[in-house]
C-alpha cells in the first residue's frame, strides 16, 4: 500500500494539471462568448461615452532642450492643445528632449553601459503627463511634429495626481511598448499605437522615448488621451487584440513586473535536501558564475528558487557588482531593496535612476541599503530621484568613501543645501548636476575639494549667480577635467572662458550651447581653439556671434574635432566651413541649422565633398 | 488688401455711451465681468497681402487679440522698417513678438495687472528661438481684467491707444520717443551692431491702469493711424458707431483704417505727423505713408 500513494499523488497531480489546462482554454472561449453577450446586452444600458482630453499638466521629465525659465522647446509645451500640428518642422512651441541619435554615446563624457541591462529596456528619457479626469484608456495619440518615432513605451499609473489623498497602492501598467524602429520621415504624424486595456482608471500617462535612431531632435506637440469613465466591457475586437497581446504581456512581465520576484521572500528551509547536484558538482564554481552572469536580474532571482546550489550561486555578491535597477523603476521599492541588500555588499556600480518616486523608496530605506552596500560603491546613478533629500546625500557622502561617479541629473526637487555634502566625496571623477538647484557656494566647495574631477555637467543649473567665478575655480582646481557641460549657463563671459582654457588643458569636450553672454568679438572662441587642441566636441549652439574667424581657428588648431554645433549664427560662410571640414578629418557631426549663410544647396555640396560627415540643417516651415 | 480680425463669438449687449449700466448678474460689489468685443483692420504700406499664415500682419505691423479666463488682451507692434537694409524682413520681429504674446495669454502665463510682464517675457522668448531673429519693434499691450474692470496697459514707443467715453477721450497712452520719428523700441541687433542699434528694455514701457465702464471704446493702433488722423477725426468716425455688435465694430474699424490710409497718401493734407515735423523745424507736408493697424474694442458684459 505505502508505495502506491506517491504514485497516486503524482498521477493525480498530472491529471489535475491537464484538467486545468483544458479548463483554462475553455474559459478563454467562454469568456469571449460571454463578453459578446454582455456587449449585446449593454446596448440597452446607457452608453459609456468616450472622454477625449489633452494633457493638463506636465508633472515630471528627465531632460529637455529648452531653458528652465522659458517656454521655448521645453517639455511643458506638451500640455494643452496642439500648437504646431499638423505643421512639420522645428518650432519653439514643441516639446524637445535634450539629445538624439548616438552622438552623446560617442563623446568622451559618455558613461559606460551597465552589465546585465535587459535587452528590452531601451528607454532614455521620459515625460509624465497629468490629465483632468481619470479614465480607462482606450487610445493614446501622440502628435509628433518633427522627426517622429522616438516614443517606445507608454505607461499608465493608478495614482491620481489631483487626488487630495495619497493612494494606498501605486501601480504602473504598460499600455504599449515597442523596440526603437526607424521612421523614414521627418514630417508630422499623429501616432496612434494600439494600446492594451487596463483594469484601473488613470489620468497619469508616461511616455518613454529612445532617440538613437533619429536623425535629429524629435519634437512632440501634444498628447491626447481617449478613455471611458466606467470600466469598459471588452468588445470582440479589443478582446482579440488583448489575446494577441497576452504573449507580449508574459514577455513584459518578465522584465517590469519581474521585480515582484525580488519582493517574494522564500524560505531556504523549504528547499529539499539533496545529496548531490549531478553534473553541476563537476562544473567549476567560476564557470557557473560566468554562466549566471548572462542572466537578467529577475531571472537570477527566479533561478535562486530552484535549488540550494544555484541559490548559493545566485546570492554570491560577485554577481551583483553591477546593479542596474533603472529598468525596474515601476516596481522597485523599499522591500525589494531590503531583499537585495544582503547579496549586494560588493556592489560597485549602482543605477537607481528613475526609481523610488511616488513613495516607492523612502529616505530610510535608501539609507539602510547604502549602509550595507555603499562601501565598495564607485558609481551611483540617481537621475530623476525625487525621493532624495539632504539626508540621502549625507548618507551617500558618509557611506560611499570610494565613490567616483555621481549622477543627480534632473533631481530638481533636491534642496540647494543638500549639495554641500558632495564636497566630502573627494574621489569624484564624474559629477552630473544637470537641471539641479545647486548653488554657487556649494558648487565652489565641491570644486575645491574634488580635484580629481574629469567629467562635470552643470547644464541648466539656474541657481548659480556667477558662472565666471565657477569657471575660474574649475580652471584653478580641476586640472584633470576632460569634459565640461555648461549648456544654458546664463552669464559666463570671456573672462571665465579664458581661465577655463588656460587651467583645463586636457578638455576634450565643451558644451557652451545657449550661453548668450559670450561674444566672439572678445576673442573667447579663438582663445579656446588655440588653448585646447584636444577638443573633440564643441557646442556653440545659438551663439549669434560665432563667425568665420572662430571656424578658421578651430580648423587650424583642433584637428581632433568630431562634433561641432554652431546652430543659429548669421556670420559663418560656406568657405570657412569647407576649410574646417578639410582640416578636421575626424569630424562626424556638424550642426549648421538656422545659419543664414548656409542654405540647403551649400549643405548638399558639402555633403557631396565630405560624405562621412553628418551635416545637420533643421528647418521651420 | 485689407483684412479683418475675426474675433470672438462674444455677443455684446452693452449699450453705447454708458446709457445702460445695469447689470442683471450684479451680485455684490462691482457687478458682473466685463469683456472686450474687438475687431481689427489694417493696411500694409506697399499693398502687400495683409493676412499672413501665422498671426496677423499688415506690412511691418503686427497685432493679436487673445483671451483667457481672467482677461482680454490685445496688442499691436510696429516693426522698424530700417532693417530691410540688412536684408531682414521687419515684420518677422513684430510678428513673432505678437504671436508670442498671444501664446502667453492663451496659456495663462501672465498677470493681468502686469502688462509689462507680457512684453518682457515675450521679448525673452524671442531670444530663446533657434532662429537668429533680428529687428526691432514698438509695442502696445492692452489688458482688460474681467473682474476688477480695470484696463492695464503697457506702451513702448509711438504706437498707442485711446479710451473714448461719451464721445470724449478720457484716457490715452503717452508717446515715447528718443527724438523726432525715433520711438522707443525693443530690438535684437546683430552682434557687430550691438550698442549701435537703439534698444530699449521692455521695462522702459510706460504702464498705466484705468477703470473702464460698459460701453467704453478702446482704440489701439500703430503710429500709421495717429500720424495721419488727428483725434477729432477719429472721434467723428467713432460717433458713427451706434451698435456694439461685432459687425458694426468691424465696419467702423475698417472705415477708420481706410480713411487713415487715404490721408496717408494725400500730398496736400497737413497730417499730425507733418505738423509735428514742422514743429521740429522740418518743412514737410502731406500724409505719412506707413503701415496702419487698428484694433477697435468695446467694453461689454462678458458672456462666455
Amino acid at each position: 500500500m505505502p508505495p502506491v500513494f506517491p504514485m497516486l499523488t503524482v498521477l493525480t497531480m498530472f491529471y489535475y494539471i491537464c484538467l486545468r489546462r483544458r479548463a483554462r482554454t475553455a474559459t478563454r472561449g467562454e469568456m469571449m462568448n460571454s463578453r459578446r453577450t454582455i456587449e449585446s446586452n449593454s446596448r440597452t444600458l446607457p452608453i459609456n461615452s468616450e472622454v477625449v482630453q489633452y494633457a493638463k499638466e506636465v508633472l515630471d521629465f528627465s531632460s529637455h532642450y529648452g531653458s528652465e525659465n522659458s517656454m521655448s522647446y521645453t517639455m511643458w509645451n506638451l500640455a494643452g492643445i496642439p500648437n504646431v500640428y499638423p505643421s512639420s518642422g522645428d518650432f519653439t512651441q514643441a516639446a524637445v528632449f535634450r539629445t538624439y541619435g548616438t552622438w552623446w554615446n560617442q563623446c568622451p563624457s559618455a558613461p559606460l553601459p551597465f552589465r546585465r541591462t535587459p535587452q528590452n529596456f531601451q528607454s532614455q528619457d521620459y515625460v509624465e503627463l497629468a490629465f483632468e479626469e481619470p479614465v480607462y484608456p482606450t487610445a493614446v495619440h501622440v502628435l509628433e511634429t518633427y522627426h517622429p518615432g522616438a516614443v517606445i513605451r507608454i505607461l499608465a499609473c493608478s495614482a491620481n495626481p489631483y487626488s487630495p489623498n495619497p493612494p494606498a497602492e501605486v501601480r504602473w501598467e504598460i499600455l504599449w511598448s515597442e523596440r526603437p524602429t526607424k521612421v523614414n520621415t521627418s514630417q508630422a504624424r499623429q501616432f496612434k499605437p494600439c494600446i492594451k486595456q487596463i483594469n484601473f482608471p488613470s489620468n497619469l500617462i508616461r511616455l518613454e522615448v529612445n532617440s538613437t535612431l533619429l536623425d535629429y531632435y524629435t519634437e512632440l506637440d501634444a498628447v491626447v488621451l481617449h478613455g471611458v469613465k466606467d470600466r469598459p466591457v471588452l468588445s470582440l475586437k479589443t478582446s482579440l487584440i488583448g489575446m494577441n497581446d497576452l504573449d507580449e504581456e508574459d514577455y513584459e512581465e518578465k522584465d517590469v513586473c519581474g521585480m515582484e520576484v525580488l519582493c517574494k521572500q522564500f524560505n531556504n528551509a523549504t528547499l529539499r535536501e539533496w545529496t548531490n547536484n549531478g553534473y553541476f558538482d563537476k562544473l567549476p564554481y567560476e564557470l557557473i558564475q560566468l554562466i549566471l552572469s548572462h542572466l537578467t536580474l529577475p531571472d537570477l532571482c527566479r533561478l535562486a528558487q530552484t535549488c540550494k546550489l544555484l541559490y548559493q550561486h545566485c546570492c554570491d555578491p560577485l554577481q551583483y557588482t553591477h546593479l542596474n535597477l533603472q529598468p525596474y523603476w515601476a516596481k522597485l521599492n523599499d522591500t525589494s531593496l531590503e531583499y537585495l541588500q544582503s547579496r549586494c555588499t560588493l556592489v560597485q556600480w549602482l543605477n537607481l535612476s528613475w526609481t523610488g518616486n511616488r513613495g516607492f523608496i523612502s529616505v530610510s530605506g535608501f539609507g539602510r541599503f547604502l549602509k550595507v552596500c555603499g562601501s565598495e560603491l564607485v558609481r551611483l546613478e540617481l537621475a530623476c530621484g525625487h525621493f532624495l533629500n539632504e539626508t540621502c546625500l549625507e548618507v551617500i557622502s558618509e557611506m560611499c568613501p570610494n565613490l567616483q561617479e555621481l549622477n543627480l541629473s534632473s533631481c530638481d526637487k533636491l534642496s540647494p543645501q543638500a549639495f554641500n555634502h558632495i564636497a566630502k566625496l573627494c574621489g569624484l571623477k564624474r559629477l552630473v548636476l544637470y537641471r539641479t538647484k545647486v548653488e554657487q557656494t556649494s558648487l565652489l566647495s565641491i570644486l575645491n575639494f574634488c580635484s580629481e574631477l574629469q567629467h562635470l555637467s552643470l547644464g541648466s543649473c539656474v541657481m548659480i549667480e556667477d558662472y565666471d567665478v565657477i569657471a575660474s575655480m574649475i580652471g584653478t582646481k580641476c586640472k584633470k577635467l576632460r569634459t565640461l557641460d555648461l549648456w544654458r549657463c546664463k552669464n559666463i563671459t570671456e573672462n571665465g572662458i579664458a581661465e577655463l582654457a588656460s587651467g583645463c588643458q586636457l578638455l576634450e569636450e565643451l558644451d557652451l550651447g545657449w550661453c548668450p553672454t559670450l561674444q566672439s568679438s572678445t576673442g573667447c572662441f579663438a582663445n579656446l581653439a588655440r588653448k585646447l587642441p584636444n577638443l573633440q566636441k564643441l557646442f556653440l549652439t545659438a551663439n549669434r556671434s560665432v563667425c568665420d574667424t572662430d571656424i578658421e581657428e578651430l580648423a587650424n588648431n583642433c584637428s581632433r574635432l568630431q562634433q561641432l554645433d554652431i546652430l543659429g549664427t548669421r556670420m559663418v560662410s560656406p568657405a570657412s566651413l569647407r576649410k574646417l571640414l578639410e582640416s578636421c578629418k575626424n569630424l562626424s557631426l556638424l550642426d549648421v541649422s538656422f545659419c543664414s549663410q548656409i542654405d540647403n544647396r551649400v549643405v548638399l555640396e558639402l555633403n557631396a565633398s565630405f560624405p562621412n560627415v553628418f551635416i545637420k540643417k533643421s528647418f521651420t516651415q | 488688401m485689407f483684412s479683418v480680425l475675426s474675433y470672438g463669438r462674444l455677443v455684446a449687449r452693452a449699450v453705447l455711451g454708458g446709457l445702460s449700466q445695469t447689470d442683471p448678474r450684479a451680485g455684490g460689489g462691482g457687478g458682473g465681468d466685463y469683456g472686450l468685443v474687438t475687431a481689427g483692420c489694417g493696411f500694409g504700406k506697399d499693398f502687400r497681402k495683409g493676412l499672413l499664415k501665422k498671426g496677423v500682419c499688415y506690412g511691418d505691423d503686427a497685432c493679436f487679440v487673445a483671451r483667457h479666463r481672467s482677461a482680454d488682451v490685445l496688442g499691436v507692434a510696429d516693426g522698424v522698417g530700417g532693417w530691410r537694409d540688412y536684408g531682414v524682413d521687419p515684420s518677422q520681429f513684430s510678428g513673432t513678438l505678437m504671436r508670442t504674446c498671444e501664446r502667453l495669454v492663451k496659456e495663462g502665463r501672465f498677470i493681468p495687472s502686469n502688462p509689462v510682464g507680457i512684453l518682457t517675457t515675450s521679448y525673452c522668448e524671442l531670444l530663446q528661438n533657434k532662429i537668429p531673429l533680428l529687428g526691432s519693434s514698438t509695442a502696445c499691450i492692452v489688458v482688460l481684467d474681467r473682474t476688477s474692470h480695470r484696463l492695464h496697459t503697457a506702451n513702448l514707443g509711438d504706437s498707442g491707444f485711446l479710451v473714448v467715453r461719451g464721445g470724449e477721450v478720457v484716457h490715452r497712452s503717452d508717446e515715447q520717443q528718443h527724438y523726432f520719428n525715433t520711438p522707443f523700441q525693443l530690438s535684437i541687433a546683430p552682434p557687430e551692431a550691438e550698442g549701435v542699434v537703439l534698444s530699449d528694455s521692455p521695462d522702459a514701457a510706460d504702464s498705466t491702469s484705468f477703470d473702464v465702464q460698459l460701453g467704453d471704446i478702446i482704440l489701439t493702433a500703430t503710429d500709421g493711424l495717429f500720424d495721419n488722423m488727428p483725434d477729432y477725426m477719429i472721434l467723428q468716425e467713432l460717433k458713427k458707431l451706434k451698435n456694439s455688435n461685432y459687425e458694426s465694430i468691424q465696419q467702423t474699424a475698417r472705415s477708420i483704417a481706410e480713411q487713415a490710409h487715404e490721408l496717408a497718401y494725400d500730398p496736400n493734407y497737413m497730417s499730425p505727423f507733418a505738423q509735428f515735423a514742422c514743429d521740429n523745424g522740418l518743412n514737410v507736408r502731406g500724409g505719412k505713408p506707413d503701415d496702419i493697424t487698428v484694433l477697435l474694442s468695446i467694453v461689454a458684459e462678458y458672456t462666455d
